[in-house]
């Protein structure tokens, strides 16, 4: 008996031991007075994505002594977003992470991401100014918030027109520059099974984009209202639609991406994020020549949204820990390896330097599927980052697809979902 | 029967401490604390700070049309999963019961979808799914019916939902069924042959009632688990609740608040009303169960 008694208290001690230890982890990553500060980065990168990353945290290491980055891939962008919440709560955020714009402002709100300004202004390891304006202006406005710097751009994105060359060109067409010509093209590719444009299955931006070359605005960036069910708003819904029931245009649907009906050779165009490329290269059957160009443009006007991911700073680390993070995140955003993330991801460089080097321009010339992306920084915009915007963003992709089935009006879906918006805003 | 002393109740919660102390820290902690939390309206979630209580959540969770949507789609979704999973599973565990040959080769196979994950699970369904690649449009195709979009259309994501469902809670229900099967003695089978007893009067007089302790035990489960399902949808579906919402359920509905739009008070209430709902009909049970059941 006595035995069995001492068996189970040696169980509660180190089970009341192992609680103890998981809140003694708190402040993770310190680490012994001597030894390297070590960081934590989480990421959403998998695949050749995830292998770059590793690249970039072991070339910086090896240069720094007094700094060790462990990269950790969290999965998917939302859980990543679901464990920072977790984790925040919790007390246990990393030292740094990678998170996509429009999740940004809750970490603004909810006090848990540090402000970089200090680090930036900072004259021994901040950035001059003329390294400031080398990042490309789009990219700065949407990592500030009333002209404070809360994240660097990272792996940005935008929209690109995918089309399979074989199939235009057995069909003696070329590559749609507008919306009109789009159409035609599509109308003509579109019989034995295959269809002519495709959208991935959140395509919002699409929306966005032609909303925004109609004239429309999605949301006011000042005072966070979504002006979507307007005029435009609704001719921008019905063009997409009107493509889907004409039988010329499909969604990803159950392909959940449209990188593999368009790797079968089912589907002859379709507009993707550019960072989709390596994956697209991996879908693709043999024997199919495809390339990608600048999104079509309506009454000679273009506009496509931007997004993709920045790097934040979070404050639950001490002060000598953000700092190697900083340092970090400036490697990360360096001329030199943002141009080498490019060429391996697809993602756009976000350094104009990077742009102009003559590896970088190389490299075009010999991949000319990721030339397209770089060619739209004019024309890129970003949609409004208020807290909120996720939720936003679900309301808009359900009412889309209460259109889609036809279970509701164009008219009726958008005002629904700008109603519940602003609702959810307030 | 001893009676209790001070010694031996200390002895016995001893002995208990281990599991209550994760079931405290796992389990009813959580619970308490998520219906704290459904009466939070403005509250700072990271710093644990609560400036007001309040009724709001629930009024605000009642007039949201895709919580009324989800409390329908579980609805529908437990009257589909539940009786057909349970007359399949029963019928299949009677068969096993018989002298067949291979039987434990075939109890193995009915048993592996349970003990595979519903994540691997839920792609293959996926790809039997595919409305142009798909095997079972494939077989449809045989008997000359049109392909159905299973998994876009609305109107049959919530039926392919169900199929996944049952096939994979199948094998569990079974193995449960033979060890009541096996319970029941051979003696009452013998003496109703010696009546003349034919075989579905056999079963409906002497499986049934005397498997009742079991079908009563199977049923709470199965109603409890069809009530929280989330896993299939997610998996299936790629993330969203299907097509135009035909498969959002309560607990898709939680997960959507709480982790996607972090609205952490709204999602604890609508957790907390599914409790309501699932302690209810499982009272139900008890009291019907009752009238019911015979434990010989």
């Amino acid at each position: 008996m006595k035995k069995v008694i001492a068996v189970l208290s040696l169980f509660l001690v180190l089970f009341l031991a192992a609680c103890n230890n998981s809140s003694g982890a708190n402040a993770n990553g310190d680490s012994d007075a001597n030894g390297p500060v070590e960081i934590e980065f989480w990421h959403a990168m998998s695949g050749p994505h995830e292998e770059a990353i590793k690249k970039f945290a072991d070339d910086f290491n090896s240069a720094h002594e007094d700094i060790t980055i462990k990269p950790v891939n969290q999965g998917s962008y939302d859980d990543l977003q679901q464990k920072i919440m977790a984790a925040a709560k919790a007390g246990n955020l990393p030292d740094m992470a990678q998170a996509t714009t429009n999740v940004i402002p809750e970490y603004i709100d909810n006090k848990f991401i540090t402000s970089l300004n200090d680090f930036i202004e900072d004259p021994e390891i901040g950035l001059s100014e003329d390294e400031l304006n080398d990042y490309i202006e789009v990219f700065r406005d949407s990592s500030t918030w009333d002209d404070t710097y809360y994240s660097l751009p990272f792996s940005k994105s935008t929209r690109v027109l995918y089309y399979n060359q074989t199939l235009l060109e057995e069909n003696g067409l070329e590559v749609p520059k507008t919306w009109d010509e789009l159409q035609e093209v599509a109308k003509t590719v579109t019989k034995d099974g295959v269809v002519g444009m495709g959208f991935e299955n959140s395509y919002e931006a699409e929306f966005q984009g032609i909303l925004k070359q109609m004239g429309g605005t999605y949301m006011d960036e000042e005072t966070g209202e979504p002006q979507f069910a307007s005029k435009e708003g609704q001719e921008a819904m019905t063009f997409i639609k009107d493509m889907i029931d004409d039988g010329i245009a499909r969604t990803a649907g159950e392909d959940e991406y449209m990188s593999n009906p368009f790797g079968r050779g089912d589907v002859a165009m379709y507009i993707g994020s550019s960072a989709g490329i390596p994956h697209v290269d991996g879908a693709m059957e043999d024997g199919i020549e495809w390339s990608t160009a600048p999104i079509p443009t309506l009454d000679g006007q273009a506009a496509t949204t931007f997004a993709g991911n920045d790097v934040v700073i979070f404050n639950q680390s001490e002060e000598a820990e953000q700092k190697a993070a900083w340092e970090f995140m400036k490697y990360l955003t360096s001329p030199e390896v943002t141009s080498e993330w490019s060429m391996l991801s697809g993602y756009l460089p976000i350094r104009q330097s990077a742009l102009d080097t003559e590896e970088y321009q190389t490299f075009l010339e010999e991949n000319p599927a990721y030339k397209a992306g770089t060619e739209q920084f004019d024309a890129g915009f970003f949609i409004a980052r208020v807290p909120g915007g996720d939720a936003v963003r679900n309301i808009v992709l359900e009412e889309m697809d209460y259109i889609l089935q036809g279970m509701k009006s164009v008219e009726e879906g958008l005002t629904e979902a700008q109603d519940r918006a602003k609702a959810e805003l307030q | 029967m001893q009676k209790p002393t001070w010694k031996s109740t200390l002895k016995g919660y001893l002995y208990l401490l281990p599991a209550l102390l994760i079931l405290i820290v796992f389990s009813i902690y959580p619970i308490i604390k998520s219906f704290l939390m459904s009466f939070y309206t403005d509250y700072d979630f990271f710093n644990d700070t609560v400036n007001a209580y309040g009724f709001e959540n629930f009024t605000k969770l009642f007039q949201d049309p895709n919580f009324i949507t989800a409390l329908k789609n579980t609805g529908i979704f437990v009257i589909g999963v539940v009786p057909l999973s349970i007359i399949i599973s029963l019928a299949i565990a009677v068969l096993l019961n018989s002298k067949i040959k291979l039987s434990g080769f075939f109890r193995t196979i009915y048993f592996l979808p349970f003990v595979t994950s519903v994540v691997a699970v839920a792609i293959v369904w996926s790809w039997i799914f595919h409305s142009d690649y798909g095997l079972l449009n494939y077989a449809l195709g045989l008997f000359g019916i049109d392909p159905i979009n299973w998994l876009t259309n609305p109107t049959y994501a919530m039926p392919a939902l169900i199929i996944l469902s049952i096939w994979k809670g199948l094998g569990f229900n079974i193995i449960i069924f033979l060890a009541g099967l096996q319970n029941i003695g051979n003696q009452y089978y013998l003496a109703a042959k010696v009546d003349g007893a034919s075989a579905w009067y056999r079963f409906k007089h002497i499986t049934l009632p005397l498997l009742s302790p079991t079908m009563f035990f199977v049923s709470i489960i199965s109603i409890i688990n069809a009530f929280k399902v989330f896993d299939e949808i997610f998996a299936l579906f790629n993330g969203r609740p299907g097509p135009a919402n035909s498969a959002l359920t309560v607990v898709y509905y939680v997960y959507q608040k709480f982790y996607e739009e972090w609205e952490f008070g709204l999602a604890s209430a609508a957790a907390f009303v599914l409790f309501i709902i699932i302690f209810l009909f499982t009272i139900i049970q008890l009291i019907v169960g009752k009238k019911f059941v015979h434990y010989n």
